[in-house]
């Protein structure tokens, strides 16, 4: 679950990126966050990963209260939120099964569970093939769903998609959110930052639209894929 | 922490020097030819050091005794004179001994005009005494000078001053051309280690966002940078034992300038190859390690 009480951000050059937020994402919410650039989608996700500290009010982000964590609890923090980035975000020198093994290695994970854990996250993004390669290796949306599996594999309670179709091709963003659909319908919640109207119309369901650093439309909407 | 997650960590470390090999062999480079830099400089220092002891050596103070003096006093001299503090050796050179050394430097013919003075035999008895302090000399030959039985004494206070300031000087130079060296090094040596971890922020930053620890980040860098440590300081052992050892040949052949120096005063390599090994290896893998992990530090931060 994430909350935001009251929330305003206000960088050191005096911008203001976010002007009283209230927001409740629920466990098991599905929802799409959009906006122009410079609405505050970007500030709100740094909020939640604890990059940033809120000007005022409260951040609740899995139970963790982010004004009152202790910089020893964010690495705990982080490992109960999977995120995909735009650009994938890869470590480079690291083979698919290496780049998704690693959070689980983070975590203390023994041996066995991860030998099974990372095959298996893999064969729910379709790459089973692509455990040796490489990431410079993968199309860019193999790479995306290689940071799919890696943020799904230590099942964590949400999964934040920053524009995780923003570097594909238009007809496999639509297979990159059923997956974020598949993994939402087993429990997590995901939130995902998107400029693609499109693909929020086709999906529909609960949608959060930033202007100006405030929120200005947040209703669950019925998609088109439903119609048909 | 898991064993198994500690041997990953390590084995990652040791990845990571072949995976980022040409970050790595700049580091390895600027390390070996830093290394070879200051150990040249302390070893070259240690040298010069070694050869103004040397020269100190051979300065001595030369006790003239009494032309009637009696065995028992010259005797108990001795004790006397061993007795001082600031005296390391003492050495008597009798009359007889003084004149054949003469007589040996001369031709024959002076030779044979000597040989009728020699039962007039003009010179002293005489005491060599080296001291452990140079720049006391003068103190301790006032003090010969009170005994019984000296007739004079004869000390090279000056040039014994003039040693003491070579030596304070070369101390100084070398002192402060390696400490420059060390700084210099350190500065490349940082920049270095910073270059190569810049080139992998991107990296550190992925790691922080799937809640990896600082340590459990640190770590694999901590081990790349000692094993880069480590292999340029056996690179620079192996560079230097070679130069030094030429170095060493080509200085011993210099007869003339070994009677000047002494011809112990020279370190041959195996006389101090273990303390420059440990040296080696110790700030090898020191600069390597903690330069790599301290650079890093500005990456986690996120």
């Amino acid at each position: 679950m994430v909350e935001f009480k009251d929330v305003s951000v206000t960088y050191s050059s005096g911008v203001d990126a976010l002007n009283k937020i209230n927001l409740k994402i629920n466990d098991g919410d599905f929802a799409f966050v959009v906006g122009s650039n410079g609405a505050g989608k970007s500030t709100l996700i740094k909020l939640i990963l604890k990059e940033i500290d809120a000007t005022e009010g409260t951040v609740i982000a899995n139970g963790y209260n982010l004004k009152k964590i202790r910089r020893s609890k964010i690495s705990k923090l982080r490992r109960t939120i999977g995120v995909v980035f735009q650009d994938f975000r890869l470590i480079p020198t690291m083979t698919v099964y290496e780049n998704i093994a690693f959070v689980l290695r983070v975590i203390d994970a023994p041996k066995k569970y991860i030998k099974t854990r990372v095959p298996y996250a893999l064969e729910l993004v379709g790459l089973s093939d692509k455990m040796k390669a490489y990431p410079d290796q993968l199309s860019g949306g193999e790479q995306q769903r290689v940071a799919l599996a890696r943020a799904l594999v230590n099942d964590p309670k949400l999964i934040i998609a920053d524009e995780p179709t923003g570097n594909i091709d238009p007809e496999l963003s639509y297979d990159i959110v059923e997956l974020l659909k598949c993994i939402n319908e087993c429990g997590t919640t995901i939130l995902m930052v998107t400029h693609e109207h499109n693909l929020v119309r086709y999906f529909g369901g609960r949608v959060i639209n930033l202007d100006g650093g405030k929120i200005v439309f947040d209703e669950v909407v019925g998609g088109s894929n439903e119609s048909k | 922490m898991r064993v198994s997650s500690v041997g990953y960590l390590v084995k990652q470390g040791a990845t990571s020097v072949w995976k980022n090999r040409m970050m790595s062999f700049a580091s390895f480079c600027i390390l070996l030819v830093s290394l070879m830099l200051v150990g040249f400089s302390v070893l070259a220092g240690i040298n010069i050091s070694s050869i103004v002891s040397g020269i100190e050596d051979k300065n001595e103070i030369v006790v003239i005794l009494h032309d009637k003096i009696s065995d028992e006093q010259i005797d108990s001299l001795y004790v006397k004179l061993k007795e001082l503090s600031n005296v390391s050796d003492v050495s008597f050179y009798s009359k007889e001994e003084a004149w054949e050394s003469i007589v040996e430097g001369m031709t024959e013919e002076e030779k044979n005009f000597m040989q009728y003075a020699e039962n007039d035999n003009p010179l002293p008895d005489t005491y060599r005494v080296k001291v452990s302090d140079l720049t006391l000399m003068e103190i301790t030959t006032s003090q010969i000078k009170t005994f019984a039985g000296v007739e004079s004494v004869q000390s090279p206070t000056s040039f014994a001053d003039a040693l003491v300031s070579i030596r304070n000087i070369v101390t100084l130079i070398s002192s402060t051309v390696v400490f420059a060296l060390i700084l210099v090094c350190l500065v490349i040596i940082s920049n270095t280690t910073r270059t190569s971890v810049h080139a992998r922020r991107k990296e550190i930053n992925i790691m922080k966002y799937v809640g990896a620890t600082n340590t459990f980040i640190r770590v694999p860098f901590f081990i790349e940078g000692m094993i880069i440590g480590i292999a340029s300081a056996i690179g620079a052992l192996v560079l230097t034992r070679f130069a030094y050892n030429e170095l060493y040949v080509v200085f011993n052949d210099q007869l003339k300038l070994m009677n000047i120096i002494g011809s112990n005063s020279l370190y041959a390599f195996s006389e101090i190859s273990f303390p420059v090994t440990v040296c080696y290896l110790a700030a090898g893998t020191l600069i390597g390690a903690l330069g790599t992990t301290i650079s890093t530090g500005k990456y986690l931060k996120v």
